[in-house]
């Protein structure tokens, strides 16, 4: 902590003081290596071109594991990169191993903080310090419907509240329809029971999920979410274990399938599949017994280490410029399927999908209404040692059926107390 | 005595001083080089163990905090279930790479036509790295997409093969996949030392009249021992390293019923960012294994003492 | 030549013959399974399932595998990363063969005190697990300099694959017979005399096997060679994670498998026309 508030403070000076013959340019470590993702951070870089400073592209192709590795055999050898990817508390605990720049100046010169959800801002501030920048937003609690599972049982709609989609599940069973969609990787079980809590009682998912409260999570609400999981994994094919979501989209097109709940970033894989929103599919919030908008949120960033570089620390300025503008905001999220960060941006533009419109609509909403939320299987609720833990007692329930809800309660709350 | 004339390249004067600098030189350099092979193993792991006794999160830290990561580990589920995970696929591909080395090698040992072919198509999963092995194997052990779902179109609609889902039969199928990857080598190795018996000895078996399946297990699988010794030792360093196989085929799962000692040591170190528990998992997972290769050595020393007052 | 040994009757042949196509279709399925995807286009592969029989052939996927692809900003495929790994793996190989051959010169020929515990302990390396070594190593090439170089990365190899090179390499030359050293050293013949004339012409098979073992082992490393690489030096393992390894993108099934075979390519090809130099090297005592 300590070195850090003095890096960021010698930082700060060295800013200030930047000499008029630095060459600005930014090296960012992402793993946008490729697709999509790659496109987008390649429309960055362009911005940041045009924005005067040279664009150097460390992306590290592999799980995300081993580009944090990367980053910490950079810092090992003295020289982090300028920018790194990174999100949700592994911000804080990872500021307080290498210096950072302090953002604050850039971000009140923009009125940034204004233009963005509270409670995204909140994970990109170290002590109340900027040393990051969110890039785009996801809503998980997504849920994608088969149309022609959908045709089959005469549904038109998709369910809003959880008794609703139970209804729907059963008729899908009766016909032969596996209700349920499920690659079976412990990060999509954990999903899984997040949006099912996040639906039930959003301020109780934060008690618990985010603050690991005690009494919350063994209360009622966490009982019912496990329970509604419990059904949710009779739904599940039993041969869905240790594969990639998106190896059953086929099967979910054809109809074999009924629900997929997944984040927002499915709406991209879809359209590659070339699969229609509407013709093929339809993607909406997931079920939620509240009246008001519920938004399960994932959000990359960007980290700004203290490179003690002039060069560099001239191309964070304009990086980070850029990257609380209009335009990049636009662009990346029209490349990546996403939301964008700044609530002003409108997404009436084609370019855009009707889901990711409907998830817009969604996070206003439920900012307004305080119910935005943080996502626990994509590590942004908790710090990643105290997300493995209750992981694993997550993708135990599901994966063995003779764990009784109560059970799983129990171990869930042990977790977090060997974790807290 | 006759060899030793053929090799006439020793001059019989004393040589210059250049060339005996360079000879001291090139020793001196031999021992530098032994020494950072030693350095490095030892080096290594004495740091590892050191870290496994602080409480290093995301970054090496040196404050001390004794047993506590080992404890912690002990006590945890994953870690027990891990070990019993290695030791049920450490058992079964072992035996069955063994077990199919032996068999192929045989076979190919019958002078077959087309020899280089098949040794090849046995050999050649080797080349390719683990996470292609363990992607493919995962595609095609998956029910709904691979092996179960092909049987049942073709007509066997009560044909079950989901092994992978299963949480009790998982584990299984990394030791399928591992056993394809690596049974060529072992066959290769059998085959080596099947081929560099003595003829006498299989003309002594054959006069003997024993039928082949007994000739070769009573007589020529014995007899190349020390090669089996070694196929053993080099499928054990495997086993124990498993980590991307298991990684791209089942991920650990379902549930925790494929982890393995390696993917915790990964999970803590990197995931978690707990390096603390991290290294006291690797230690732990280096000691359990100079518990098994200890009495190999042991029994080499003894071997090598036997031979040499026998000889 | 040893006559056919053991299965002379036609019915035990078949048998035989039999035994080795099922086991033969066993050991190809996976590859063909990847090499049909690899002219399967990913439309094909999302709107039916991963294992199938291509529909229409796509070749194109080889193109853009080998000269297009972008990965990381560069549209260049993986062919520049294949030189790379030659670039990385070539030198190593010889390299720590080299090295090994003289270690396990040193230990089995010039028996010192303690020879036997060194090479207990150097072939201990052979357990370690790569994990563990990671940040040993980051903290090594930094007070060595050598971060993010290829250099660095070399050395790495170099110095890990020591412990089975030696492994091999003195347990092959222990089965040299002493007398021969011994005669060599009273005609005063030296260390590096006795290494070049006698010990190196008779090592051959070994140092095939080793040479085959570790540009297996170094092509395929994957950790290391992400961990310790920098953008476009990396080596093609680290690209080939670009075609798969991400949750929120369709995975590119149909190029990653054309991808996937290219590099394996040159370790197959070493393992084809090397398999029976390998066996060679075997027989001749490599593993006793």
């Amino acid at each position: 902590m300590v070195a850090s508030r003095v890096g960021a403070i010698v930082a700060m000076a060295g800013l200030a003081a930047t000499p008029a013959y630095a060459e600005p340019r930014v090296s960012v470590m992402s793993q946008w290596t490729a697709g999509a993702e790659g496109a987008a951070l390649n429309a960055f870089g362009e911005l940041v071109i045009k924005g005067g400073a040279k664009w150097e592209n460390n992306s590290v192709s592999g799980f995300t594991t081993d580009m944090m590795n990367k980053l910490r055999a950079d810092i090992i050898a003295g020289h982090p990169p300028a920018m790194s990817q990174l999100k949700g508390p592994e911000i804080k605990a990872w500021s307080a191993i290498a210096p950072t720049i302090n953002l604050n100046d850039l971000v009140a010169e923009a009125g940034y903080e204004k233009m963005i959800s509270p409670d995204l801002a909140k994970i990109h501030k170290v002590n109340g310090d900027w040393v990051a920048l969110p890039l785009q937003v996801y809503r998980v609690n997504t849920l994608y419907a088969s149309k022609k599972a959908m045709d089959k049982i005469g549904a038109t709609a998709l369910p809003k509240t959880w008794d609703e989609f139970n209804a729907m599940a059963k008729k899908f069973a009766d016909e032969g329809i596996t209700p349920v969609a499920h690659g079976g990787l412990a990060w999509t079980d954990t999903v899984y029971f997040e949006i099912v809590l996040a639906g039930m009682s959003p301020s109780a998912y934060k008690k618990a999920l985010m603050d690991l409260d005690d009494a919350t999570l063994r209360g009622p609400e966490v009982l019912a979410a496990l329970t509604e999981l419990r059904q949710l994994t009779k739904w599940m094919s039993p041969s869905n274990a240790g594969q990639h979501w998106s190896i059953f989209v086929p099967n979910l097109m054809k109809g074999e399938y009924g629900f997929l709940m997944m984040g927002g970033w499915a709406s991209g894989v879809l359209k590659r599949g070339h699969f229609e929103e509407g013709k093929d599919f339809l993607c909406g919030p997931a079920p939620s017994n509240s009246s008001k908008p519920v938004f399960d949120m994932n959000a990359d960033g960007l980290i700004f280490w203290d490179t003690k570089n002039p060069d560099y620390a001239a191309g964070q300025k304009i990086a980070a410029k850029v990257a609380m503008g209009q335009e990049f905001n636009r662009v990346f999220t029209q490349i990546n399927g996403s939301i964008p960060v700044r609530s002003d941006i409108e997404l009436s533009d084609s370019a855009y999908q009707p889901c990711q419109r409907d998830a817009k609509a969604n996070l206003a909403g439920a900012v307004d209404a305080g119910q935005v939320v943080m996502s626990l299987g994509n590590n942004m609720a908790l710090p990643n040692s105290a997300t493995a833990a209750l992981r694993d007692v997550l993708t135990e329930f599901v994966h063995n059926s003779t764990i009784t809800p109560e059970e799983a309660q129990q171990r869930l709350a042990d977790a977090a107390d060997s974790v807290r | 005595m006759s060899a030793l004339n053929t090799l006439t390249i020793i001059p019989r004067r004393k040589a210059p001083a250049s060339a005996r600098w360079l000879e001291i030189f090139s020793k001196a350099g031999a021992y530098f080089l032994l020494g950072t092979g030693l350095l490095y193993v030892v080096g290594f792991t004495l740091w590892t163990t050191g870290i496994s006794l602080t409480s290093s999160t995301l970054l090496p830290n040196y404050s001390f905090v004794g047993f506590q990561n080992y404890s912690r580990l002990l006590q945890s589920r994953v870690w027990r279930v891990a070990y019993f995970n290695l030791f049920v696929y450490g058992v079964a591909f072992i035996c069955a790479a063994c077990g199919i080395g032996m068999l192929l090698a045989v076979l190919i040992d019958q002078k077959i036509r087309a020899e280089n072919l098949f040794r090849t198509i046995f050999l050649y999963p080797m080349a390719l790295s683990f996470v292609v092995t363990g992607t493919v194997w995962g595609w095609i052990l998956n029910p709904s997409i691979g092996v179960q779902h092909l049987v049942q179109n073709l007509g066997w609609t009560g044909f079950r093969f989901d092994w992978i889902v299963d949480r009790n039969m998982a584990i299984y199928t990394i030791s399928i996949a591992a056993v394809w990857q690596a049974s060529g080598f072992a066959m290769a190795l059998f085959l080596a030392g099947l081929r560099s018996l003595d003829a006498d000895l299989y003309k002594a078996a054959q006069i003997d009249g024993a039928k082949p399946l007994r000739m070769y297990i009573r007589i020529l699988i014995p007899a190349i021992w020390p090669i089996v010794v070694s196929v053993l030792v080099i499928l054990l360093q495997l086993a124990l390293k498993t980590y991307d196989l298991v990684q791209a085929m089942t991920a650990g799962g379902p549930g925790i019923a494929t982890t393995l000692p390696t993917t915790v040591v990964y999970d803590y170190m990197f995931q978690r960012g707990q390096m603390g528990a991290g290294s006291a998992a690797a230690v732990m997972l280096l000691m359990s294994l100079l518990i098994i290769i200890a009495p190999y050595v042991v029994l080499q020393q003894t071997r090598r003492r036997g031979q040499a007052t026998n000889a | 030549m040893p006559e056919s040994r053991g299965l002379r009757k036609s019915g035990g042949r078949f048998v035989v013959y039999a035994m080795l196509v099922a086991f033969a279709a066993f050991y190809l399925t996976p590859l063909a399974v990847v090499f049909l995807n690899s002219f399967r286009s990913l439309e094909e592969i999302t709107q039916t399932s991963v294992l199938g029989v291509p529909q229409t052939f796509h070749w194109e996927n080889w193109a853009q595998a080998w000269g297009s692809y972008c990965i990381g900003g560069i549209c260049s495929g993986i062919s520049p990363y294949i030189w790379n790994s030659v670039a990385i793996a070539v030198p190593a190989t010889i390299l720590s063969t080299l090295v090994g051959a003289l270690n396990g010169y040193l230990l089995s020929l010039w028996r010192f005190k303690g020879a036997q515990i060194a090479f207990g302990v150097i072939t201990f390396g052979v357990f370690l697990p790569a994990q563990m070594k990671l940040v040993p190593w980051a903290i090594t090439l930094r007070a060595l300099d050598l971060s993010d170089t290829v250099t660095g990365l070399t050395l790495i190899h170099i110095v890990q694959g020591m412990s089975f090179t030696t492994l091999f390499c003195r347990n092959y030359y222990v089965n040299v017979p002493a007398d021969l050293i011994k005669s060599a050293k009273i005609d005063g013949a030296g260390f590096l005399q006795i290494f070049r004339r006698i010990v190196l012409p008779l090592s051959p098979p070994i140092l095939i096997v080793t040479v085959i073992w570790q540009f297996t082992n170094i092509w395929n490393e994957y950790l290391y060679g992400i961990t310790f690489s920098e953008g476009s030096h990396r080596p093609v393992t680290a690209a080939l994670m670009a075609f798969s390894a991400n949750i929120a993108q369709a995975r590119e099934y149909g190029i990653e498998s054309a991808a996937v075979l290219l590099a394996a390519l040159p370790t197959i090809l070493v393992y084809l026309f090397g398999g029976r130099y390998f066996l060679r090297g075997l027989t001749a005592g490599a593993v006793k």
